[in-house]
Parts: C-alpha cells; sequence; structure tokens
C-alpha cells in the first residue's frame, strides 16, 4: 500500500521525464516505493568514470551535479544537472562502465531510483525508452565535442577544407562510379565500398553494363546479420534491377526518378538504360547538394539576378544553406566566409542595379570614384542573418565647385540601393546610418575629419558612431578609398590618442558579462526583454569591442572579423594567446547561437530564454562568458580604466 | 514488609539495569528486543556505519501522564541515504476518553477513522521493536516520543528502550546556536524545515514527519561533517 512518503515521492517523479511517461500509476508508485534518498554534501563524488555500474540511476531533488569528461587527471566540465533532472542513466540501457565523473556541486539531495523494477517498464512504454536513449546519446555526443573542441585545428581541416569555395565544389561533386563484377564475392564489394569510402558500389556486368547495386543497408542486413556469408557472391544480396537515368538529366528528374521507385540511388548510364555502360552515380546526398545548396552556385545566380524580388529568393536559400552548415557543425570561419561573400553579392548586386537606375533616370556614369561601406557585423564580415543594414558611402575628393551635385549623384544611387536591400530583406537602418543619410555619404577628406572628430571628441554619440564605423569594410571598389581612411585613422592615433582608446576599452566594459547561466540566469532587468538574455549586448558586443579597441591599439587595420582579430592578436601578443584564442572560440559559439536561434524563431536571434536552449548550448554559452570577462579585465589593465571609472 | 518495597524497586531497577538477562515478566517480544541490543553502540563507531531508525509519534496531545499514542512512523537511514521501502507505519485507535477535537485538526487522524488498519497497542509495539532493533534512534525532540513510547511499553509490562537517541533539536541548535534573542521555536520542525528547504507537504502524518526528520537529519549531519573537518563519529552527536 502506498504510503504518504511515496506518495510524495511519486508527487514529484510523475511530471518530469523519464517517469513522465510511465502512464501507469501504481507502476510509478511501486518505483517510487523503492527510492532511496541520499544525501551529497557539496563536493561529494556520485560515481567515478570506470566504476561498474551500479543498479540505480539517479535525479536531483534539490541542488546541483556535474559531469565531467577526466582526461590525463584533466576534468572538463560536461553538463550540469539541476532540479528535476535525471543522470546517469548508463547502468539502465548498458551494462557499461561510467564514463564520466559525477560530482555534487551544491548541496545536493537526490533520488537514487533502483534499475531494477524500472528496466521492466521500458518494453511498455516505447517513448520511455527512446527518451532515454536519446539522453544518453546526447552525453555521448557531448564527450565527442568536448574531445573535438581539444583539437581545433582538425575540425579545420575536416570541416570542408576551409573557405574556399571551389573545394567544398569539388567536395559535393558527384562521384566516379564504383563498380565489381557479378562474379564477385561480398567480401570484395564490401572492401571495395570501404576503401572508397562509398556508401553503395554498382555491380557491373563484363561489357560494365549496370546490373544491380549493393548499399550499406544491404550489408547490414543481409551480411552483418549473419543471413549471408560474406563469401557468397554480390549477386546473392544485390538490388536489381538499378535505376538508370541519362548523362543529360534535371535535377528534378532524377529527385523524381528516385520518389518514384523509392530508392536513394540512381545510376547514369551512356543512353540512359541499363543496356549500355556505366557512367556515373547519383545518391539522393548529392542530389540535396546540388539543389542550390552549394555556395559557388548561389553567386552565380545572384550575379546573374535582375531583381530585388530574385535576389530575396536566392537569399533565403542562402539561409537554408546557413541552416545546413549550422546543423552539421561545419565552422564558423567557414560559415561567416561564406555568408559574407552571399551578402557581399548582393550588396554588389543592389548597387549594380542602382546604377542601372541612375542610368535609366539619366543621370549618367557616378561622377566620381566611390566604394560601398559595409558597416557593424557585415563590415566585420560576422552577419549570417539578415538583420539592419548599416552602411556608408565614400566617394574621391572632387573641386569644391562640383561637390555638392557629385554628393546628390551618390545620395540618390544610395537611396535606390538601400531600397533594393531592403526589399532583399536588409530592413532600413532604424538609427539611419545608411549610405543615403546626407551624413553618412561623404567624400574622402570628408570622412577623414569626420573620423578625427570621434577620435578626439569622446562624447557617448561618438562612442557610438565608433563602435558601427570604425569596422567599416569596402565592398564596391579597389579598396583605394577605404584605405585612405584606415591611413587617415592610424596617423591620428600617432598623436598622443590614449584618451580615444581608453574610451572606447571603457566602452567595451560598459556590459559586463553574466557569471553563470545556470539556475539564475541572468536576465535584462529593463523593458519587454526581463525573462530573457541579451546575448548581443551582453556576450557579443564586449567581445567586438574589445578586439576592435586592441586592434587600433596595435595599428593593424586589415582584419576586421572579431575572431580572426582574436587570433591576429594571440600571434602579435604570445603572453596572452591562451586567452585570446578562449575569447576567439567563445564569439564563434556566440555566432553560431545566434544565428541558431534567429533561424529557428525567424528574427535576429539576439534576445535569449534560457528555456529554448539545448542543455549543450547553454553550457557552451555560459562558457564563453568566462573569456568575456577577462577580456575586459584585461583591458582594464591595459587602459588604466579603474581610474576612469 | 510493606516497608521494603521501595527497596525490593530500587535493587529490581539497579539489578535491571545491569542484568544481560532479560525479566521472565517481560512480554517475550520485548525480551527478543533485549536480548538484539546487549549495549549501545561506542562514541567511536563511524557514523557513516551506524544503523539509524528516525521514529515520529503523532499523539493525542503533549501530556506524557494523559496522552495517548495515535501513530508512529519509522524509516531506516545508513550513512548518507534513507532506504524508502524500509519503512515501518502503524495506528492506533483514539482511545474513548481523548476523543476531543484538541489534537484532530493537528494531525488530521479523526477519531474511529475508517481510513486506517488499526492495530492494537502491543501489536505496534511489537512491530516498532523489531523494526528499530539495535539501531540509534533520530528523531525531532525526540526525548518526548520516547517517553510516550516507554509509557506505553510500561503499561504493557515491558521495559523501556534500550537505544541510543540523537535528537535533531539538539544537533541543529550545535550546528546553529541561539542566541539568547532566539524564539523556542526556532528549533521546531517546520521552523528547520523551512531552513533546511525540506517541503512540508505531509506534515503531522508520523511516516511523512518521519520522512522530513530524516532528511533533515542528513542535512545537518552534512553541516556537522563540514564543522568538524574530519569523518564524524558518534561521540560527536
Amino acid at each position: 500500500m502506498p504510503n504518504q512518503v511515496s506518495r510524495r515521492i511519486y508527487d514529484f517523479l510523475k511530471d518530469l521525464p523519464p517517469f513522465s511517461f510511465v502512464k501507469e500509476e501504481g507502476a510509478l508508485l511501486q518505483v517510487a516505493g523503492r527510492v532511496e534518498v541520499q544525501y551529497q554534501p557539496i563536493g561529494s563524488i556520485i560515481f567515478r568514470p570506470g566504476e561498474p555500474p551500479r543498479e540505480r540511476f539517479f535525479l536531483v531533488k534539490e541542488g546541483a551535479v556535474e559531469l565531467f569528461a577526466v582526461n590525463e587527471g584533466e576534468e572538463r566540465l560536461i553538463e550540469r544537472f539541476g532540479e528535476g533532472e535525471v543522470f546517469g542513466i548508463r547502468p539502465l540501457l548498458a551494462e557499461d562502465e561510467y564514463l564520466f565523473l559525477a560530482r555534487s556541486a551544491e548541496e545536493t539531495l537526490l533520488y537514487a531510483i533502483n534499475t531494477e523494477g524500472f528496466r521492466e517498464l521500458l518494453p511498455n512504454y516505447p517513448e520511455l525508452s527512446s527518451y532515454l536513449a536519446t539522453l544518453m546519446a546526447g552525453s555521448t555526443r557531448s564527450a565527442l565535442q568536448v574531445k573535438a573542441r581539444q583539437a581545433p585545428a582538425l575540425i579545420e581541416k575536416e570541416n570542408l577544407g576551409g573557405p574556399d569555395l571551389l573545394d567544398l565544389q569539388t567536395i559535393h561533386r558527384a562521384r566516379e562510379p564504383i563498380s565489381c563484377q557479378a562474379s564477385d564475392r561480398i567480401i570484395t564489394a564490401a572492401k571495395l565500398m570501404s576503401e572508397h569510402n562509398i556508401g553503395s558500389i554498382i555491380i557491373v556486368d563484363k561489357k560494365e553494363r549496370p546490373v544491380g547495386i549493393i548499399t550499406d543497408r544491404d550489408l547490414r542486413q543481409k551480411v552483418a546479420t549473419g543471413i549471408k556469408s560474406n563469401q557468397e557472391l554480390v549477386v546473392e544480396i544485390m538490388q536489381s534491377p538499378v535505376i538508370c537515368i541519362p548523362p543529360s538529366i534535371t535535377v528534378a528528374d532524377v529527385q523524381i526518378e528516385m520518389m518514384r521507385h523509392k530508392i536513394n540511388h540512381v545510376v547514369q548510364t551512356e543512353d540512359g538504360t541499363d543496356k549500355t555502360p556505366l557512367t556515373g552515380v547519383i545518391s539522393k546526398h548529392d542530389l540535396l547538394v546540388k539543389q542550390g545548396n552549394n555556395p559557388a552556385i548561389l553567386i552565380r545566380e545572384i550575379a546573374r539576378s535582375q531583381s530585388a524580388t530574385e535576389l530575396r529568393v536566392l537569399r533565403e536559400r542562402a539561409e537554408r544553406l546557413l541552416s545546413l552548415y549550422l546543423s552539421r557543425e561545419v565552422s564558423i570561419s567557414f560559415i561567416t566566409t561564406v555568408m559574407t561573400q552571399i551578402n557581399d553579392e548582393i550588396i554588389r548586386k543592389c548597387i549594380k542595379l542602382s546604377l542601372a537606375r541612375m542610368q535609366a533616370d539619366g543621370r549618367g556614369n557616378p561622377p566620381a570614384l566611390f566604394d560601398w561601406l559595409a558597416l557593424g557585423s557585415q563590415g566585420r564580415g560576422e552577419q549570417l542573418l539578415r538583420t539592419d543594414q548599416d552602411n556608408a558611402l565614400i566617394f574621391e575628393d572632387v573641386p569644391e565647385a562640383r561637390y555638392p551635385a557629385v554628393k546628390d549623384y551618390f545620395l540618390q544611387l544610395s537611396s535606390y540601393a538601400t531600397e533594393f536591400l531592403n526589399d532583399v530583406g536588409f530592413a532600413y537602418c532604424p538609427g539611419d546610418m545608411m549610405a543615403s543619410n546626407p551624413n553618412w555619404c561623404l567624400s574622402v577628406s570628408k570622412w577623414q575629419s569626420q573620423f578625427s572628430h570621434w577620435m578626439h571628441v569622446n562624447t557617448p554619440e561618438s562612442m557610438l558612431h565608433t563602435s558601427i564605423f570604425f569596422d567599416f569594410r569596402g565592398v564596391w571598389g579597389d579598396g583605394s578609398l577605404p584605405a585612405k581612411l584606415t591611413a587617415h585613422i592610424f596617423s591620428n592615433l600617432e598623436k598622443p590618442s590614449q584618451r580615444f582608446l581608453s574610451s572606447l576599452a571603457l566602452a567595451a566594459l560598459d556590459n559586463p558579462s553574466p557569471l553563470t547561466f545556470f539556475r539564475n540566469f541572468v536576465v535584462e532587468r529593463s523593458g519587454e526583454h526581463k525573462d530573457q538574455f541579451d546575448l548581443k549586448a551582453r556576450a557579443m558586443r564586449p567581445l567586438t569591442d574589445a578586439a576592435r579597441v586592441l586592434m587600433l591599439e596595435a595599428r593593424q587595420g586589415s582584419v576586421n572579423n572579431t575572431f580572426r582579430r582574436y587570433e591576429l592578436m594571440a600571434k602579435l601578443e604570445p603572453q596572452n594567446a591562451e586567452l585570446y584564442q578562449a575569447a576567439a572560440e567563445a564569439y564563434e559559439v556566440l555566432i553560431r547561437l545566434r544565428a541558431t536561434m534567429g533561424l529557428r524563431r525567424n528574427d535576429s536571434g539576439r534576445y535569449l530564454k534560457p528555456s529554448e536552449l539545448s542543455r549543450m548550448q547553454r553550457l557552451l554559452l555560459r562558457n564563453s562568458f568566462g573569456p568575456v570577462k577577462e577580456t575586459q579585465s584585461l583591458l582594464e589593465t591595459r587602459f588604466q580604466l579603474n581610474f576612469l571609472r | 514488609m510493606e516497608g521494603f518495597e521501595w527497596l525490593r524497586k530500587l535493587r529490581s531497577s539497579m539489578g535491571k539495569s545491569k542484568a544481560s538477562e532479560p525479566d521472565s515478566t517481560w512480554p517475550e517480544w520485548y525480551q527478543r528486543y533485549f536480548r538484539a541490543t546487549p549495549n549501545k553502540p561506542a562514541d567511536e563507531v563511524p557514523l557513516e556505519e551506524l544503523p539509524i531508525v528516525i521514529i515520529d509519534a503523532e499523539t493525542t496531545g503533549l501530556d506524557v501522564k494523559k496522552d495517548r499514542l495515535l501513530s508512529i512512523g519509522a524509516l531506516r537511514a545508513l550513512g548518507n541515504s534513507l532506504q524508502i521501502a524500509d519503512h515501518f507505519e502503524g495506528y492506533l485507535p483514539t482511545p474513548p476518553d481523548q476523543q476531543d477535537a484538541r489534537a484532530v485538526h493537528i494531525h488530521g487522524i479523526i477519531p474511529g477513522s475508517r481510513r486506517y488498519d488499526y492495530l492494537e497497542e502491543e501489536e505496534l509495539m511489537e512491530g516498532l521493536l523489531e523494526f528499530i532493533g539495535e539501531r540509534t534512534i533520530v528523531g525531532h525532540h525526540i526525548g518526548f516520543d520516547v517517553e510516550m513510547i516507554n509509557r506505553a511499553l510500561e503499561r504493557l509490562g515491558a521495559g523501556p528502550l534500550r537505544n541510543r537517541v540523537i535528537d535533531t533539536a539538539d544537533l541543529a541548535k550545535r550546528i546553529q546556536p541561539s542566541g539568547y534573542w532566539s524564539p523556542p521555536e526556532k528549533y521546531s520542525l517546520d521552523t528547520l524545515a523551512r531552513r533546511y528547504r525540506i517541503p512540508l507537504s505531509d506534515r503531522h502524518t508520523a511516516l511523512g514527519d518521519a520522512y522530513i526528520t530524516g532528511v533533515l537529519w542528513l542535512k545537518l549531519k552534512g553541516r556537522l561533517l563540514e564543522k568538524v573537518g574530519r569523518d564524524l563519529v558518534l561521540g560527536d552527536l
């Protein structure tokens, strides 16, 4: 008979996964009645890696438990569990040893749940089993991620070969067919497949005509299970006939063939029938890649497009590409490079469309050399989502008499260009930091005095403008005009400029990073985003601001990208290399998180609710706060900011 | 021989406290308990290895002479854990002369309610002593509960509890001594449970209170460990 205590424990369990999947009250009451309540003072070890599994798993009733991967005596935090979360489920599903070290991070009360009596419930509730399997897969994956983070160089290489668009194209090129003879044994085919690292092999006759196909799945289902011996002939397990296509066929046609036959591979032959020799093979995966999810093709299509509407569609395709990259954990340096090139190409196209419109208006060709300056995140080459546009226009110095007319031409051009950009999906800047604003459409020398002003008059407004305009990047011209601006800034810095740099550094300290993220999630106290976290202001901006001032101090003008700035700083200051490297990695995590959330919610991804983040995202985000804080302290010391505040 | 009655009583009580032989006038179940508890655990016994039983009694009131037991709940603990499956729970019918509403609103046991399977007092005591065995008793203001149990045992012609007893209220005072300003209710189970973040949903059922006391015991022990800075032994309490 259930007593009050097991009833009390039952009440706690019944709403929490995985227990919530047990729909039968009696069964769960029995589980509750066999719980062992464990008290763990702070710092107690609950289990260690390599320990044999115990006949129980754990639920945090109160407090917190941390899971660490232990590698050569070094502990790396993997997960942190709070009230109502389950851990140590390995003994429930596998007779494996524990992989991690579990230690209480606070005074903790655990419910140790007997696996016996619970395991028996698994077959009755498929949801329960699949939840537990996912939970365990998650923790194993996080172990891999932790390992991966330890070897960043390796990842860079594996991530589709670095930031070269052509490389990506080659990788996704449809592959040469690998084939074997019908008289070959299964083992030969399997060896060929693993040798070429492919998922399928075509069986051909003596005249190279396709007769069948063997895929990974056939090997798994028919050979690995022991139904067929690997010494038997390939014809024993191959699927036949194969679906053949001619060499010239559209992607859509291939897709239709695959759908119609419910298959994942089609074979290309000389004439599209199985009566002619094999020439290629296309898998469903190859097809997905071909479906416009190729940045080089996308960029080409942008260049060819004729209207903002077309550009908008292409930019939406770029967003799908982005989402694909994010889901495949492609490196941020690659993603930002691709997306920046796409965005730049869109900007250039919008300018071209605007120039055409100027022609149509009868205003002719540009009266002077000019460049379009991308500002803010696009200037830094970090813009992944379509956020508000920030841009400016610079033109070469012209005689005073011509100035008004020249400026008027470029203002009109800019107003067309910003309109096109708005149509593509880059909304007008609410602060009007756009080339169409007369203040931000200037000649080289007028821009130079504007920058001098910002550097010498340290008002909050100057600081705001500095944070946006100093990350300018020319996307239209040959780079000579922005270079003049850069040279001017550095010559200004030659004069005593400590006050300017200090004010910039001080601005980077405006938003102290949150210390932690767990349970007491730091939220904005002001306004509508009370229960949310401002990712941009609290974590990203301090890093971009700090990187900018460090680059200015180091007189480095060529690098705009925040994480590349930190990578460069790491080279310039080896004594701080570790911190800069951590800051670069943290920034990549933040960009990735913001883009992922933004895509999911179809917004800027700026504000985050703790509840929408996965455990791993929360952990990574929390881990990024450390470098933010350390970078801020570095600025504080370097620019002696404690005296200024 | 009437004048020597006091001497016989004294002798027998002195004899009893020293004797390892059970008194044959005791009920058989008490004799069994007596034999099972030859000596109290020594001060050097590490607390982690000490078998504990957490007890809570609900009564008709606070007067040990007049009031009666209504129910007893007990849980076993070892080291840092409580075994929920390992519990004892028993209810007594409310004595007819105690059926006033005084305590009903506290413990919620309605006289003669059919919600419980009632035991005779003797059955309850027999089961309880078997459950306790030679474990060290832990309870909140446990002196009262022990006294109520001892009086019940006496009525049944049995001897008193022989176990070591630890009071969680005393332990709480040691961990956070009261200033002269602190009111006595500072160490009530309700206050302590709130301070140590133990939900109070089942208060005033004996087993529910035993559970709360059990969690309190684990937490207080943890605090004491921190204070003492080495593994605890029974003598530390």
